[in-house]
């Protein structure tokens, strides 16, 4: 298949400097439609940075960012919201004072997407119809994560990027979400997830990248990676080592 | 032109005893003591109190205002902040805390002291240098005159409170950098969640941070007299805004920046008032919103305040 | 019945027609117009602080730059009192487009700057060297468009326009938007929203609201000074009356104007230390106590407060 005319997302020798450190040094990649691709690597190996700068929140240093046909490298979070890219956060920051049905609607009025979930399928897809009415400062740190994804869903993206969604999850939630992101790839749309938990990844990836000081090092299935030399020097290795 | 570059230093070292005790505040706190200048202008009452009362050099003011205001700021501590940092928004909640504690000082200082205009001779500070003097090398008795610099004669007042300015900025530099508590006063400073993770005594380092911060505060206020003519009790609030100026200049949570930030800030008001003096009133405010615009972490800091 | 309806039929209703008709029945109409422009600027604060979470510490700039922007109008232009009205209201504006760039600084840093920025204007107006435009410190006499009945008016009129805004804000995507990006700008702009238009949009709003109110000020007393229009009093009150209610709330500006600037009227003129005492001591046990204002009394319980 060939990336060039399927894929929605390009990443081009993405770089990002903070200071003297290069978070992200030379990065290509590209997604397409249906596809779940996962991003891993150790602690401070860009992955991330990759997202933040896909979702626009950091301009790019260099390189390219294209998303379906057109350039989105150091485009503000709001305009590629409405192009259809969307993400959750590591640590999500919901608005806390206003209720959980609120905090859905700001993204449904805001999004800019026509056909979007309503907010009662979102509530009772995503676990939050008993909490509806509460501000979201109630609600424990897996109730604001799934709150975090129900916002970043009903604008209605066609490239979801998820930042270790499934961290602090028990067995069974882990489970079900995966069933969850599997059914969003089947709809058509392209997921990067950026996840520690390596058994996850294999569950639901279809490719990872590995990435190590802001380069790929590797991509392939996870079950490959985890036989590339390379990939458990720098990655694996360093954990298994001790 | 070197009586205004003189002058600015002078006065600029005086503004850094000003603005320093508001940063150690906020830099340990995130709390913006708006009640800052209530505690200059309090400072500058126990000045005239020890000079009235008493009939002795308002310099022993000093050591009264500094102890005074150590304790009272100590007690504050306890009573106020706890209860504020339990809150939503505390950096906020701050700003109309400590206006309701000025609106507090000025209305108690007024119900005793009245609004009128109030000022110490200047020849009497310092008095106790020229007694010493006399008494041990002779001598006319006497307040002291005019003290030369580069051939140019400064008021003896703003010398002294130059020369008090440097001993509390190196007694505040020797405190962070040379105590224990000062060194966690720092830590605190960083990074005030890993702080309180890894088991140092937050309040107990804020509240001393907090009493030493009104406690320079007073000192300053009791040279106010001299530098600024007179004081009434409605001085604190453009004392307030001043001091803001000043700190934020030398970067906000950087005590010793602020140092900087006052011999800036006086340089510039002595050139303006030597030369667009209609303008001299605008300065404090224009640099105050220049700078936090162009330079928005001050001179010396590096600490981003953009959402 | 919808929400906005009923806000606007049970809350901004009643308010306009008690005020409308209260000159006839009270003889005190300085204290009622007062009452109405404390109205205006503490709604005009929930605006920008409740709605949006800068607190404008120099929120009497607006008012002082209406009031003289109607000054100028009428001593030099000899326009009608309307229109001047207007023109305090645009100039407000121009001051806050002029100041956008403060947007960017947060929390303390916002409110100190724009409280040297309203300094700053003050200064500006009251400087001597322009005397021949503003009267410089020597202040303005308007004698030729005195009439306060009128002034009284327009001063409900745009009473009722910012309760109706802050209805709208309550009841609206826009206003969900805006507290959104309050509370947290990085989630906002991942929900699509523009923060910087929406949090420029609100400024400028209560900028206006502000301007309105001090070209009413202006008419209605016709002489002042650069320190009465531009007293930090207003700025201060303004934010106390909002907090006291409590704020991003349409009734809470509205019940903290009329009990705290009713107490301020009962305990009176006559010996100002010991009302500043009381009022100092009423904002400190405020912060301590209810820092979200008197409706969190009935949220804690439960009740939906508007």
């Amino acid at each position: 298949m060939s990336p060039e005319k399927t894929s929605i997302l390009d990443v081009s020798k993405l770089v990002k400097r903070f200071g003297g450190f290069h978070a992200l040094d030379g990065l290509s990649f590209h997604v397409v439609p249906g596809e779940i691709l996962g991003l891993v690597g150790p602690n401070g190996s860009g992955k991330t940075t990759a997202i933040n700068v896909i979702s626009g929140l950091y301009a790019p240093d260099g390189g390219e960012v294209v998303f379906d046909g057109a350039s989105a490298g150091g485009v503000a979070s709001h305009k590629l919201v409405h192009r259809g890219i969307n993400r959750t956060f590591q640590v999500p920051k919901p608005f806390l004072s206003l209720t959980v049905r609120e905090n859905i609607q700001v993204a449904l009025a805001y999004g800019g997407a026509t056909g979007a979930p309503s907010i009662a399928e979102l509530l009772e897809e995503y676990r939050l119809k008993e909490v509806a009415d509460r501000p979201a400062a109630d609600l424990n740190s897996a109730q604001q994560k799934m709150l975090d994804l129900t916002r970043a869903l009903a604008t209605r993206p066609r490239l979801l990027l998820l930042d270790e969604l499934a961290a602090g999850l028990n067995p069974a939630e882990l489970d079900w979400i995966a069933g969850r992101i599997k059914a969003l790839a089947a709809t058509g749309m392209a997921i990067i997830v950026v996840e520690h938990l390596m058994g996850f990844i294999e569950q639901i990836t279809d490719r990872v990248i590995v990435l190590n000081a802001g380069k790929e090092i590797f991509e392939g299935t996870l079950a490959t990676a985890v036989r590339e030399p390379q990939v458990i020097e720098v990655f694996l290795g360093g954990e298994h080592a001790h | 032109m070197t009586y205004a570059l003189v002058a600015g230093v002078l006065f600029g070292l005086y503004f850094s005893l000003v603005g320093i005790g508001l940063n150690l505040v906020f830099g340990v706190m995130r709390i913006v003591n708006l009640a800052h200048g209530d505690i200059l202008m309090l400072g500058a009452f126990i000045a005239l109190g020890v000079v009235g009362i008493a009939g002795i050099d308002p310099l022993f003011a000093v050591p009264l205002a500094f102890v005074v205001f150590v304790l009272a700021g100590v007690l504050l501590y306890w009573v106020l902040v706890p209860r504020l940092q339990g809150s939503a928004n505390p950096e906020m909640l701050s700003i109309i805390l400590f206006f309701g504690l000025s609106q507090v000082i000025e209305a108690v200082t007024t119900i005793f002291a009245g609004t009128s205009e109030r000022s110490i001779q200047s020849r009497l500070l310092g008095t106790v240098f020229t007694t010493i003097k006399v008494k041990w090398f002779g001598g006319k008795a006497g307040g002291a005159g005019p003290i030369q610099i580069f051939g140019q004669g400064f008021p003896a007042p703003w010398v002294i409170a130059a020369i008090t300015s440097l001993i509390a900025i190196a007694l505040v530099y020797l405190y962070l950098y040379h105590t224990r508590l000062g060194t966690l006063t720092r830590a605190v400073m960083s990074r005030r969640d890993e702080a309180l993770a890894t088991g140092i005594d937050v309040d107990r380092v804020s509240a001393a941070a907090f009493g030493i911060g009104l406690g320079i505060a007073a000192v300053a206020g009791v040279f106010a007299p001299f530098m600024f003519g007179s004081v009434t009790p409605a001085f604190g609030a453009d004392a307030t805004v001043t001091s803001f100026a000043i700190v934020v200049l030398g970067s906000l949570g950087n005590p010793l920046g602020t140092a900087l930030g006052g011999v800036v800030y006086g340089l510039c008001y002595m050139l303006v008032q030597t030369y667009l003096s209609s303008w001299a009133d605008l300065l404090p405010y224009v640099l105050l919103i220049v700078i936090l615009l162009l330079r928005p972490s001050g001179l010396l800091g590096r600490r981003v305040r953009v959402a | 019945m919808h929400n906005a309806s009923k806000h606007l039929l049970f809350i901004l209703a009643p308010l306009v027609v008690v005020f409308a008709l209260l000159p006839g029945v009270y003889q005190n109409h300085l204290l009622l117009f007062n009452f109405v422009i404390f109205l205006i600027l503490a709604q005009g604060v929930n605006i920008i602080y409740g709605f949006t979470g800068y607190l404008p510490f120099g929120y009497v700039g607006f008012f002082g730059a209406g009031a003289y922007g109607f000054a100028i109008m009428v001593m030099h232009l000899h326009t009608p009192a309307p229109f001047a009205v207007l023109v305090g209201g645009g100039v407000a504006i121009l001051l806050g487009l002029l100041l956008t760039p403060l947007l960017r600084l947060s929390g303390a840093y916002f409110a100190i700057a724009n409280l040297a920025a309203s300094l700053a204007v003050l200064h500006f107006v009251a400087n001597p060297a322009l005397e021949g435009i503003t009267k410089g410190p020597y202040g303005v006499s308007l004698t030729g468009t005195f009439n306060p009945t009128h002034a009284y008016y327009a001063a409900v009129v745009v009473m009722a326009l910012t309760v109706g805004a802050v209805v709208y804000l309550k009841n609206s995507p826009f206003g969900l938007a805006l507290q959104a990006v309050r509370e947290d700008a990085v989630s906002a702009s991942m929900a699509g929203v523009n923060i910087i238009k929406m949090r420029v949009i609100a400024w400028l709003a209560s900028a206006l609201v502000a301007g309105l109110a001090g070209g009413i000020y202006a008419w209605y007393v016709s002489v002042f000074y650069p320190d009465n229009v531009f007293s930090g009093e207003f700025s201060i009150f303004a934010i106390v009356f909002a907090l006291f209610g409590g704020v991003a709330t349409i009734t809470g500006p509205i019940v903290g104007v009329l009990i705290l600037y009713g107490i301020y009227n009962l305990i009176g003129f006559t010996t100002p230390q010991y009302f500043q005492l009381i009022y100092g001591l009423l904002i400190m046990g405020l912060v301590l106590f209810l820092p979200a204002g008197l409706v969190s009394l009935a949220t804690r319980r439960g009740w939906h407060v508007p």
